[in-house]
């Protein structure tokens, strides 16, 4: 079984209360924040890898980032993939998810043969979900989005479970597939020394737009029919007053702003001087 | 040309993979582990897939391949959260260096792959009542009785001693001026006469078991002689001087590592008098120093690894290493504290337990006056003009 | 010229997921501050769901477009995309809303990428620009950042919502105009993907979304048994008890539907009492439309009072038991 798992390069997420905006160049600045892969996409790399292990075949990453995405596809070769593809090239920079989905099936088609290509659900800086399902479409495979249980029934067809809110659907699909995976489907391996030794001699190819059988209109910024706007940080800040006093005092307090707001609230009489210790006083 | 210090890509790598499962699995339960005293064997299992067992031993016996700064590497990494599971691991490392150097091939195929796998667990017990540096002076005795070496004797403060897997130090003979002539056997745990002790209580690094070793006539065959007869000194000497003190300045240099790391950002979050103490002199002074503690502690234990990796004899650059790192690290930690004031004592941070864990890692491997008198004697012999 | 605004009609098991009316009253809003005539259409899949378009038409739709088949019974993105890609080359609208919800998520993008339009995922605020253009507010690095997003070459502008981002309006009773697609033709079988069934449970107590009073405890409640004295409070005053993701990942509460972040659960209520809660943005997105914000923290430096209004610096413990002997 050959799968393609894609994956992004992204600011690492534990950090994002440190990413701010340059008031001067109006750009984001995600200075000293470590690049890592996106957390979801380990999820898929970890599918792809147990179902070779029961299917044998080939574990193929790619990614379409700058030239240092090397490094996260080295990593992702010490997790256990065989050979990984980088699709670098000034030509795809600026690319919206509609572009950038074009830009992986051209890369993926030069791939070739595949059974199953696993996505991350969703990437952990830009969040927009949506790469997975235009994948597919470029790719005109059947695609499924928030898989969280994957039970293959032979080398030619999946049962899938997806999240919905409140709970899950089920489906079956054949292969080729294309499955945009949940945090919730397995837990990534963690990297071993032997397979960084091993990683060392796997290959990364890298491709450009001369690689690739590309329409130019379809690549990068040219070919993204969103366009990004003003950029700001939003302000969440409130007034922020500090309680004093006991904690009856604090709570009696908050029991009387609850009710200031709206909220109907049954509390107990304060117990007053005179009928504490049963009125001996 | 002179090089400056620097890590491979893939001890970089390295690095980043055991961070990665220090701070999943590790970081997290550290503090616990230290308050029940508790050993987390289940993580024995995981860092052998990780290679984390078997670093520095070969892929044919079941390691990675790798050597011991890659070793020291993950130790240090391990040591950034918990000092009590690295010291567990470090000695793990202990038991299976004696077999992987001294072993016949059958001893290392006998037991190096499961040692690697962390399915069984690793120790060498040399200590005695009487004394850990006075190799010679030890009690324990083994005779060859009927075909038999029959075991005789008592270890104490022994940390992993209840491994599965145990290179034993004993007395065999005499040589021609009457000393004592030591022999390493392997002891396998179930052994009978074979039975572990008291648990030691112990103010730091705990998380890793410290005991008793009783042996009453535990009988063994030959096959279980580690190296030759009479070799037991130069084997229990050889895996301390460098494999046990490499571990012990890596995990002094994860304590410092943990110091800079927690001091920084508490300088940096706790605001008085409307700005963060960071911004004060008195403040930056301590961070300097710890700072200094830590690379300098650093360089040492690597420049030391590097030699042996590179099958340099690196005895004394390894006492250095060890004696400069838990000393910083017990003067570091004691300053990280005193940097976070009435903070520094309460448990919730991890700080009080650095230092504990320092002052707990100084007798491992040899005190601070053993490491001096290494130091010295090869000093004194070195520089003589 | 018309301008049309649709809103893509989300049911499951003939149930109007509520963003579609909250979608349906922002796309009114939308119309307001457009020039010339304007159009809002609901596009309505499902099977028998002719029951579901008073609603649509309460909240907003004057024109709902309905494909009813058996086929469509089950949400399957290889039956319903072809279906609503067609209706947009047919009637060419100029905003298409979908609901950023597990279906929407996936349907939005898809039509998307036949139609090669674009869409703005998640967005927190839509609006109109001085140009006629829908200018879209998304946020990023777990809502540290916000960026606005046009499409201002192609159509529609599509853009997808989280639930209970935009507030439902009023209901007003209007009378639709119905077109009936030509669905006859739809073929679940055959298709190498095929949806089996959807499992849906409404969670017990008030849904976290309408309760008026939420108790959030974040990573500092520590234990499951703190999730329960959040619970209890909750009931005791019918309000609803959520958490951080931290606390989920723990598992000391029950799930994802209790969640509130970026990447969980959007609420506004009335009040909100947060326990141990740090302050990351990723959690505090979620719940900043809320009415009063009131923060139990030990630490009196903790972030999170920056983004409160009423901050106790205690141990929430002490805070949790005094409630609970208080609130009856």
């Amino acid at each position: 079984m050959n799968i393609i798992v894609c994956i992004k390069p992204v600011p690492d997420p534990q950090y994002y209360d440190k990413v701010s905006i340059d008031p001067a160049t109006k750009r984001i600045t995600r200075e000293g924040i470590p690049t890592i892969i996106n957390p979801v996409d380990k999820n898929g790399i970890e599918a792809a890898l147990q179902l070779k292990k029961t299917y044998g075949g080939k574990v193929t990453v790619i990614t379409m980032a700058p030239p240092n995405a090397v490094e996260n596809l080295r990593e992702a070769l010490a997790m256990g993939a065989d050979e990984a593809v980088l699709l670098s090239d000034r030509a795809f920079g600026g690319a919206d998810t509609l572009a950038t989905s074009y830009t992986l099936a051209k890369g993926i088609e030069k791939i070739g043969d595949y059974d199953v290509i696993f996505c991350g659900a969703e990437s952990a800086d830009g969040a927009t979900a949506q790469v997975a399902s235009q994948l597919g479409e470029w790719l005109t495979i059947p695609h499924l989005w928030n898989v969280f249980s994957l039970e293959p029934q032979d080398d030619k067809a999946l049962h899938v479970k997806t999240k919905v809110e409140n709970g899950s659907m089920e489906w079956a699909v054949k292969l080729p597939c294309l499955l945009g995976v949940a945090r919730e489907l397995n837990k990534p391996r963690f990297i071993s020394a032997m397979g960084i030794i091993k990683a060392k001699n796997k290959p990364i190819a890298i491709w450009g737009k001369v690689d690739l059988a590309v329409e130019d209109e379809r690549l990068g910024l040219t070919g993204s029919p969103t366009k990004a706007g003003e950029i700001f940080t939003p302000d969440l800040k409130r007034k922020g007053e500090i309680l004093t006093g006991t904690l009856e005092e604090m709570v009696d307090t908050v029991i009387e702003r609850l009710r200031t707001a709206g909220v109907n609230v049954q509390a107990t009489t304060k117990a007053c001087d005179c009928c504490e210790g049963g009125g001996q006083k | 040309m002179m090089q400056f210090f620097q890590f491979t890509e893939e001890q970089e790598m390295l690095r980043k993979a055991v961070r990665e499962f220090v701070e999943a699995e590790v970081a997290p339960k550290a503090a616990a582990w230290d308050e029940s005293d508790t050993c987390p064997m289940e993580l024995f299992p995981i860092m052998g897939e990780l290679g984390i067992n078997g670093i520095f031993v070969p892929e044919e016996f079941g390691g990675a391949g790798m050597g011991h700064t890659e070793r020291a590497i993950c130790i240090e990494e391990i040591a950034r959260h918990s000092a009590g599971l690295a010291i567990a691991l470090m000695t793990h490392h202990l038991g299976m260096a004696a077999i992987l150097d001294f072993g016949t091939q059958e001893q290392k195929a006998k037991y190096l792959p499961e040692l690697c796998a962390g399915t069984k667990l690793g120790g060498l017990a040399v200590t005695e009542p009487g004394g850990g540096s006075d190799f010679s002076g030890q009690k324990t005795k083994a005779e060859f009785v009927c075909g038999q070496w029959v075991l005789n004797g008592r270890k104490c403060f022994i940390t992993n001693y209840h491994a599965d897997v145990n290179v034993i130090t004993t007395v065999t003979g005499q040589d021609e001026k009457g000393r004592n002539q030591l022999t390493a056997f392997i002891v396998e745990k179930g052994t009978p006469g074979f039975n572990v002790g008291r648990h030691e209580n112990k103010l730091g690094l705990r998380g890793s078991n410290t005991g008793d070793l009783n042996i009453n006539d535990v009988k063994v065959g030959e096959e279980n002689v580690l190296g030759k007869v009479g070799a037991g000194a130069k084997i229990g000497m050889a895996c301390i001087s460098e494999v046990g003190r490499a571990g012990m300045a890596a995990i002094c240099v994860g304590i410092l590592r943990g110091c800079v790391e927690e001091g920084v950002k508490f300088a940096n979050e706790r605001i008085l008098y409307g700005k963060p103490i960071a911004k004060l002199q008195a403040i930056q002074f301590e961070i300097a120093n710890i700072r200094t503690d830590y690379e300098a502690s650093k360089l040492l234990l690597y420049s030391a690894t590097g030699k042996k990796d590179a099958k340099i004899p690196a005895a004394t650059d390894f006492s250095l290493a060890k004696y400069f790192s838990s000393e910083a690290a017990v003067r570091s930690s004691k300053r990280a504290m005193d940097l976070m004031g009435g903070y520094g004592v309460i448990n919730e941070y991890p700080v009080g337990r650095f230092l504990r864990d320092a002052l707990a890692s100084i007798p491992s491997g040899g005190t601070s006056h053993i490491q001096q008198l290494i130091i010295a004697g090869s000093t004194l012999s070195d520089f003589k003009a | 010229m018309t301008h049309k605004i649709w809103v893509f009609a989300e049911q499951v098991n003939g149930v109007l997921d509520r963003v579609t009316l909250e979608l349906l009253t922002k796309a009114k809003d939308l119309a307001g501050k457009l020039e010339g005539k304007t159009e809002i259409a609901a596009v309505l899949l499902g099977k028998n769901v002719k029951g579901l378009c008073d609603t649509l038409a309460d909240y907003g739709a004057e024109v709902i477009y309905v494909g009813d088949s058996a086929e469509l019974d089950l949400y399957n993105p290889m039956l319903y995309a072809p279906v609503i890609t067609n209706l947009v080359k047919e009637e060419d609208p100029d905003i298409f809303l979908f609901g950023a919800t597990a279906i929407g998520s996936e349907l939005g993008p898809t039509v998307a990428a036949q139609l090669k339009t674009g869409v703005a995922a998640h967005c927190v605020e839509l609006r109109i620009n001085e140009n006629g253009l829908l200018v879209s507010s998304v946020p990023s690095f777990g809502g540290k950042i916000l960026g606005e997003i046009l499409v201002p070459d192609n159509r529609p502008q599509m853009a997808s919502v989280k639930p209970g981002i935009f507030v439902q309006g009023e209901k007003e009773t209007r009378e639709p105009s119905i077109h009936w697609l030509d669905v006859t033709d739809l073929k679940a079988e055959g298709l190498p993907l095929k949806a089996l069934r959807i499992d849906k449970k409404e969670p017990k107590g008030v849904p976290l979304e309408k309760a008026e009073i939420v108790f959030c405890g974040g990573y500092g409640i520590g234990s499951k048994e703190n999730w329960a004295k959040l619970e209890t409070l909750a009931a005791r005053v019918g309000g609803a008890a959520a958490c951080t993701r931290p606390v989920m990942d723990e598992g000391w509460s029950p799930g994802e539907h209790v969640m509130v972040g970026t990447s969980g659960k959007s609420i506004r209520p009335k009040v909100y009492i947060g326990f141990g809660i740090s302050g990351a943005t990723h959690h505090i997105c979620g719940m900043k439309d809320s009415g009063l914000v009131i923060n139990v923290n030990r630490d009196e430096h903790c972030p999170v009072f920056e983004v409160s209004d009423i901050g106790i610096v205690e141990d929430l413990n002490k805070v949790l038991d005094q409630l609970l002997m208080t609130i009856q």
